[in-house]
């Protein structure tokens, strides 16, 4: 049985007022990818549900996060009846969705393991359907579609190929400082220093990014969902000019020195070989890549970057003073088990 | 419908003293907040706060704007988790190229207590001068930059004085809980309540050298923080070390609670009392009058549903922008409401922000800036009559320092080269050199050593800075949104040069042990920038002013409207000056001398 976690009404509230609430319910945040979907009457739909921090006292790896599910009824009419299945639980006991107060809400606050994907339905009104809010939604192997939603950290690619991801890793590390001389050092020692049993999973081992390519899995999968066609058209424009540049080498394996020149290419968005006609300016998608890669790296780990915090631990090596105390303890601030707050509980 | 002694609109500085003062009286305050109550760990049913030490909470992901009419239609924008949607809410200003466009300036925040949740904290007094920039400057004919004498036509004294404000400085920084030190401020105190400052970040020390060469008398700055227990508030500070020296101040919540907001300051301790309700989520649509008084208040509550109340007094504290905006939306269903309060066709006139600008450098050495709060150390050199003279300035301002700007990584890149919301993350994305080694060098260069020193002065008042409805664009309950109107004086751009003048000064001293010849490359103001127009710096003052002179203003020296009998406008609004110092502490303080008034008449 998944745990129902005891939230009070204003924490709910301060979940919906500002996001649902309205009269208007044109289309004001449809940045082009929401069509006439009535999400884009919603502000910040993909909040939904939420997934937020939830302390635990008696286990200092605060495993969990609070993941609160809300209905909003069409009509605005209180009394709706609707229940929940997911992937968290068994999916043959529907859990409840609690009225808010008087409102035309229904929530539910679950407690669910931080890293991990999770599909559901709602039964609303007797139909079980996908949550009507939540933009994130995935086909099942049988075909039927389900929202989705993902915790904490979650590491599972979600809406990049493989080979996208591969090539996107090496355009991060193109940006990123991890591939210079300073980096290699750097990440060679953070790798020796963790015992063979505590050691990085292989695949941040090798991921020069730090963790930027799954920040912008997740990333493109709810907060900026509307950039995942700039990433879908210009990957494949890359990986199909990288192969016609060198026909035998997989584009992702190809030397450092063949992304570097496609690098400085895009900057001056002129490209050679690139389709214009299905994206206008590479430059553009480079800029957003800049964007997406750095602040992937160095934000809370929570979002699915800074792996190991790996960006911040970098400049807390990178600089200290004379007798070698570091110029920025980050770790001071944050909670633990990242850092060492003693006060703060993330 | 329900009725209250006191209906308070809003919950930051303008409205949570006058609530604190009047439930402790006894009275039934309601207080409508339209944002939610975010709350600080220990009260919280998870057990951790809404605010987190999370750079993308201050800058969020990048959305779109879709609003038609406007400029920027379709350009980038970053909100935070506590300010108003662009599309759904936004403020519109017209450029200088006379366009529209939305912008996130002039918004603090929107969440129980206001912008003081986000605030950088600093909590300075006005100077006594502030007040009586009428008199000062009458007769003058050494204002630099004034050839048609707007500054002495416009200029006015407040209908109180320092001496009448002083005690409720005094009071509000017991109340609210401030860390700071009194020796070398330029302004009387007749009490020192302030708590013992943490040590300074020792980038500040450039700074202390520089004033000290210059002979800028120096303090520590007051910080609405508190570093010991703080009894009226009831809150504890934890046993770590300075626990709220983060890095994460400006622009952040404070998940402990030790920044003095008003929520955890004013209201919270208020929480248990039968008499004070507090309503998060409900915004107010508009006011409705019964002869001369508000007869009732309408909200729309946290599902979107209409709710009137009364109260027997009525206070409009939603920051100055959608104060005026409030009551401009309540005039327009109802012509006899204008009638009363702006029959003078003051209402929404003389919009004021500040003077404001500074220099940076890139210092010798490189420190620790996430240890830190917001500033360390300030002077009111630049706020004496003397200074003012000499300058050819109709006023002066304070000086301070900024610790924890760019303190962290993502802020470093993404206020590279840019210093306000609606540019953020421009410069980086396109700086497309910054890669490998060369972002090495970037971060090598910039980060932990660059310092900044701010001015706040103040702005010439002018009839033309206005807020108005903007004729077509409307927020997502259908509700006209504010459009702000304003350009900056001849004189505002003199007095900022000079100011932006003094700030390099203390930095070229500072960075050289006081040989003056450090270099010091960006420096200026506000009125450079391509959006000047639009730049508020988070402090929303003026539009209605208040005066002793019916005709002259639309508040009484109270902050009542001068026809109505029961409203009162709280916020920053009520300043006919804007004051040379960030003016939150003076609105405190103001709020509770207006509580004192409003306590006199229940
Ligand atoms: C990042 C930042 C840093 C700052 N740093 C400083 C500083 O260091 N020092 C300083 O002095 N000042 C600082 N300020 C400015 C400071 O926040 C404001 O001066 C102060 O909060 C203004 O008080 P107010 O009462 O006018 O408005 P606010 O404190 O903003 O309160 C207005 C409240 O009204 C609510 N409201 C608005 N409309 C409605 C409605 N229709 N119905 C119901 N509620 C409504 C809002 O949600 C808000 O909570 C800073 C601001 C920001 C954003």
């Amino acid at each position: 049985m998944v745990p129902v976690l005891a939230v009070d009404s204003e924490y709910l509230f301060g979940l919906i007022g500002k996001f649902l609430a309205r009269d208007d319910a044109g289309p004001r945040h449809d940045y082009g990818h929401l069509d006439a979907d009535p999400r884009a009457g919603i502000l910040e739909p993909w909040r939904f549900p939420w997934v937020d921090a939830v302390f635990d006292p008696d286990d200092a790896t605060q495993p969990d996060n609070a993941v609160t599910f809300v209905h909003a009824a069409a009509d605005r009419q209180p009394g709706h009846v609707v229940h929940l299945v997911g992937s968290f639980a068994d999916l043959h006991t529907p859990i409840p969705l609690l009225p808010l107060v008087d409102t035309h809400y229904a929530t539910v606050t679950l407690r669910i393991r931080k890293g991990e994907v999770h599909h559901y339905r709602l039964r609303i009104d007797g139909v079980w359907q996908v949550d009507p809010i939540n933009p994130q939604r995935m086909l099942l192997d049988n075909g039927v579609e389900w929202s989705r939603f993902f915790t904490w950290g979650a590491t599972r690619r979600l809406v990049l190929e493989r080979w996208e991801s591969r090539l996107l890793q090496r355009l991060c590390s193109h940006i990123l400082p991890f591939h210079t001389a300073d980096g290699e050092t750097f990440f060679k020692r953070v790798h020796d220093a963790q015992g063979p049993a505590n050691r990085a999973p292989h695949a941040y081992r090798l991921d020069e990014s730090a963790g930027a390519v799954n920040f912008i899995d997740k990333l493109l999968a709810r907060e900026e969902a509307h950039h995942l066609i700039d990433y879908q058209i210009c990957l494949e424009l890359i990986d199909r000019l990288l192969r016609l540049r060198n026909p035998v080498i997989e584009p992702w394996k190809l030397p450092r020195e063949v992304f570097a020149e496609l690098y400085r290419e895009m900057a001056t968005a002129s490209v050679a070989g690139w389709n214009y006609g299905r994206y206008g300016n590479p430059r553009y998608f480079l800029q957003l890549l800049r964007r997406h890669t750095l602040t992937g790296v160095f934000s809370h780990p929570r979002y699915g970057g800074n792996a190991m915090t790996l960006g911040w631990k970098y400049l807390e090596e990178r600089y200290r003073d004379a007798s070698g105390a570091t110029l920025f303890d980050w770790g001071r601030a944050i909670e633990a088990p990242l850092g060492r707050n003693s006060a703060y509980r993330g | 419908m329900e009725r209250f002694d006191v209906v308070i609109i809003g919950s930051g500085a303008g409205g949570a003293p006058i609530a604190a003062r009047l439930a402790r009286a006894g009275h039934s305050v309601l207080v409508l907040e339209k944002g939610p109550l975010l709350r600080t760990q220990e009260e919280h049913p998870l057990g951790v706060s809404d605010f987190k030490r999370d750079e993308l909470f201050a800058t969020g992901a990048e959305k779109r704007l879709t609003l038609s009419g406007v400029a920027n239609r379709f350009d980038s924008f970053y909100g935070s988790h506590v300010e108003p949607d662009l599309n759904d809410e936004p403020h519109i200003y017209e450029g200088a190229d006379g366009l529209d466009r939305a912008t996130i300036e002039g918004y603090t925040a929107q969440v129980v207590g206001g912008g003081t949740q986000l605030y950088g904290a600093v909590s300075l007094r006005f100077s006594e001068l502030d007040l009586r920039l009428g008199s000062f400057n009458a007769g003058r004919n050494d204002i630099v930059g004034d050839p048609n004498g707007d500054v002495r036509r416009e200029a006015r004294d407040w209908p109180i004085d320092y001496a009448t404000l002083e005690p409720y400085y005094c009071e509000a920084e017991r109340l609210i809980g401030i860390n700071g030190t009194r020796t070398n401020q330029g302004k009387p105190f007749s009490a020192d309540h302030y708590q013992t400052p943490y040590a300074p970040n020792p980038i500040s020390a450039y700074v202390a050298t520089g004033m000290d060469a210059l002979g800028l008398p120096r303090y520590r700055t007051p910080l609405a923080v508190i570093t010991e227990d703080h009894a009226p508030s009831g809150r504890i500070v934890p046993a770590a070390a300075e626990a709220a020296k983060t890095g994460y101040v400006n622009r952040y919540g404070d998940p402990l609670g030790l920044k003095s907001n008003t929520w955890v300051a004013l209201l919270r301790p208020l929480s248990g009392m039968a008499n004070f309700t507090l309503r998060a989520n409900c915004v107010v649509t508009h006011l409705e009058m019964a002869g001369d008084r508000i007869g009732k208040v309408v909200y729309r509550d946290v599902a979107g549903r209409p709710v009137e109340v009364a109260g027997k007094l009525v206070v409009v504290a939603c920051s100055a922008i959608e104060s005026v905006r409030l009551l401009l939306l309540s005039g327009e269903r109802d012509p006899a409401f204008t009638a009363r309060l702006n029959g003078n066709g003051l209402l929404g006139r003389y919009f004021l922000t500040h003077c404001f600008g500074g220099a940076e450098a890139i210092m010798p050495g490189r420190f620790d800036k996430s240890v830190s709060l917001d500033s360390d150390w300030a002077t009111d050199a630049c706020a004496s009559e003397d200074f003012i003279r000499s300058q050819g300035l109709w006023a002066g301002g304070a000086i301070y320092n900024n610790t924890s700007d760019q303190a962290l990584p993502i802020s470093l890149a993404r206020t590279h080269g840019s210093q306000d919301m609606d540019t953020i993350w421009q410069t980086f994305a396109d700086d497309t050199a910054l890669t490998g080694d060369a972002l090495n060098a970037f971060f090598d260069a910039n980060f932990g050593t660059r310092l900044s020193v701010s001015f706040m002065a103040n702005q010439v008042p002018l009839f033309d800075n206005r807020i108005e409805l903007h004729p077509s664009i409307s927020d997502k309950w259908g509700r006209r949104v504010a459009y702000i109107r304003k350009t900056w004086h001849s004189h505002d751009v003199h007095l900022m040069n000079v100011f932006a003048e003094q700030c390099r000064r203390i930095l070229a001293f500072g960075g050289d042990g006081g040989k003056g010849q450090f270099p010091v490359s960006e420096f200026g103001a506000i009125y450079m920038a391509a959006n000047a127009r639009a730049r508020i710096a988070n402090h929303i003052l003026g539009g209605m002013r208040f005066g002793s002179d019916a005709a002259d203003s639309v508040l009484d020296p109270n902050c009542r409207a001068w026809q109505f009998d029961n409203l009162y406008v709280t916020d920053g609004a009520f300043m006919p000056t804007s004051g040379g110092a960030n003016p939150t502490l003076t609105i405190q303080a103001n709020a509770l001398r207006v509580a004192d008034q409003l306590l006199a008449r229940l």
